[in-house]
């Protein structure tokens, strides 16, 4: 019986971490504005997640003990993301072509490359964070750190520019009028990298 | 509650998920090897390099486990990082082949929850959601009550069978764990209109890199976007209502199933699918099949 108690005292913690977790992304979602419900009512859900990262132990100073011990949980459990995956709606997909110009002033393009399709199903994910992120000099560092893997395979190249865009593709309507996928392009960079350079950027 | 919760149950449940996680994470390690170094290493050249990622994730938390330490731990003892980086990918292979066998079922268990763990946070940026599902299949396969009666563990060693009790618990909690997923997975969908006219589905095939099937042949079917759209919804956000009722659990657990293996075929994510039925199957499945067999006998 006290085994019991003791299982179930867990499960009642799990749980509650669980589902708190998953509101807090159901109310960031509800929040941004990204679903058909009344815009007036973004405050509150606003407050709803700011309440969830209160639980979670997310508003206390970054070294706390309960926080990073929360966090770690999460962590270990598989549990510290929520489950809005396609959600509300599917996204525009990211395209990152790099265009490489060489002493004599020809160009070529390449896109970021990996050996197997599988780890090229994950480029999303870095594609994604690249644009959701709204702090430039990380997404400077990340697209230089880029830049640098493709130079490698081209060090005869001057300079590398590395251009980070959004694919719109056609909706069914569109598509069926005969429209094409766009792309338009977020941000670019140019990078220059020397032969002396050993260590990535 | 406690009925609920510990009235007992058979071990088969667990030799699924023991089995299909195994195969899991043999499958990840065979289809990452070539890119392993590559997402791990801080060689230059490195895609992204694996301190940009655990900075961003020890932002988080410093306690979540990662390759750094592995390799450390390997420079004190004179080794390079492209050997520990080859032993950690070695030791998560062994790892899924033991589960799949049932050899060394709970050592394998935590070995392949704290590698696999390390592995998706130091490549953070690599990640997607059969990363996520596969950890929590492997934190609640560590700690249920291993190992069950096909492991060669209970063949060779003789050891008795663990308490019922203990495994209807934990199979309850990945029960309850999968509604939670799909009733916020579900309910979040229903939230965009996309679902509703069934733009989101055909994004969702049309989006590189998943367009494994030409739009020139998905528009054929393009009446069908708007109800699969709505059913994808229903289905997941009714999950915690139908999978309990014997008599639509069937329906519930085929239907989704089939979405999963419609996204792998359709999409090209055949991890995910497995990976998604896998904890289906162990969480729900092994009853039916039970109750089928039982009926043929």
């Amino acid at each position: 019986m006290r085994f019991q108690r003791a299982y179930l005292i867990g499960f009642a913690l799990h749980f509650f971490l669980l589902v708190t977790v998953a509101s807090r992304d159901f109310f960031a979602v509800l929040a941004d504005g990204s679903s058909y419900l009344p815009a007036a009512l973004e405050p509150r859900w606003r407050m709803l997640e700011d309440a969830t990262f209160t639980v979670l132990g997310q508003k206390l100073p970054p070294n706390n003990l309960m926080r990073e011990t929360i966090a770690c949980y999460l962590h270990a459990a598989g549990i510290e993301a929520g489950y809005g995956y396609f959600a509300p709606n599917v996204p525009y997909s990211y395209k990152l072509v790099f265009q490489l110009t060489y002493p004599n002033g020809t160009t070529e393009y390449e896109l970021p490359s990996v050996a197997t399709t599988e780890t090229g199903r994950r480029l999303p994910t870095l594609l994604d964070f690249i644009a959701a992120n709204r702090y430039e000099p990380l997404r400077q560092l990340i697209l230089k750190m880029l830049a640098y893997s493709v130079w490698q395979h081209h060090r005869d190249a001057l300079r590398i520019r590395a251009v980070f865009g959004m694919v719109i593709t056609p909706s069914i309507a569109g598509y069926t009028r005969g429209d094409e996928p766009s792309y338009a392009v977020v941000c670019a960079y140019d990078f220059g990298f020397t032969k002396t350079e050993r260590s990535p950027p | 509650m406690n009925e609920w919760f510990f009235g007992g149950t058979t071990d088969n449940w667990l030799a699924a998920l023991r089995i299909g996680l195994g195969l899991q994470l043999v499958l990840y390690c065979i289809v990452s090897r070539a890119d392993w170094r590559q997402m791990f290493a801080l060689q230059p050249g490195s895609f992204v390099t694996r301190d940009l990622t655990e900075a961003l994730v020890t932002l988080g938390s410093t306690l979540v486990p990662r390759v750094s330490w592995f390799i450390s731990a390997g420079e004190f003892i004179g080794l390079s990082e492209a050997t520990v980086l080859s032993v950690v990918w070695s030791v998560l292979l062994a790892a899924g082949l033991c589960l799949v066998a049932g050899i060394f079922c709970r050592s394998a268990a935590i070995a392949a929850w704290f590698l696999h763990l390390s592995a998706i946070k130091s490549s953070a940026l690599l990640s997607y959601g059969v990363d996520n599902f596969t950890s929590i299949g492997l934190f609640y396969l560590m700690l249920s009550p291993l190992p069950d009666h096909l492991a060669l563990d209970s063949r060779w060693r003789k050891w008795p069978p663990k308490s019922s009790q203990l495994q209807s618990f934990w199979q309850r909690v990945l029960q309850l764990h999968l509604c939670v997923i799909y009733f916020f997975s579900g309910l979040t969908k229903l939230l965009g209109s996309g679902w509703w006219n069934g733009e989101s589905l055909w994004r969702a095939l049309t989006r590189p890199p998943f367009d494994m099937v030409p739009s020139e042949v998905l528009i054929h079917g393009k009446y069908l976007f708007i109800p699969l759209g709505l059913g994808i919804c229903l289905l997941e956000t009714s999950y915690p209502i139908f999978i309990w009722p014997r008599r639509t659990r069937l329906i519930w657990l085929v239907g989704i199933i089939t979405m999963h293996g419609a996204i792998a075929v359709l999409m090209g994510l055949y991890l995910f699918g497995l990976i998604m039925a896998v904890l289906n199957i162990a969480a729900f499945g092994t009853h039916l099949f039970r109750r089928r067999a039982g009926k043929a006998i």
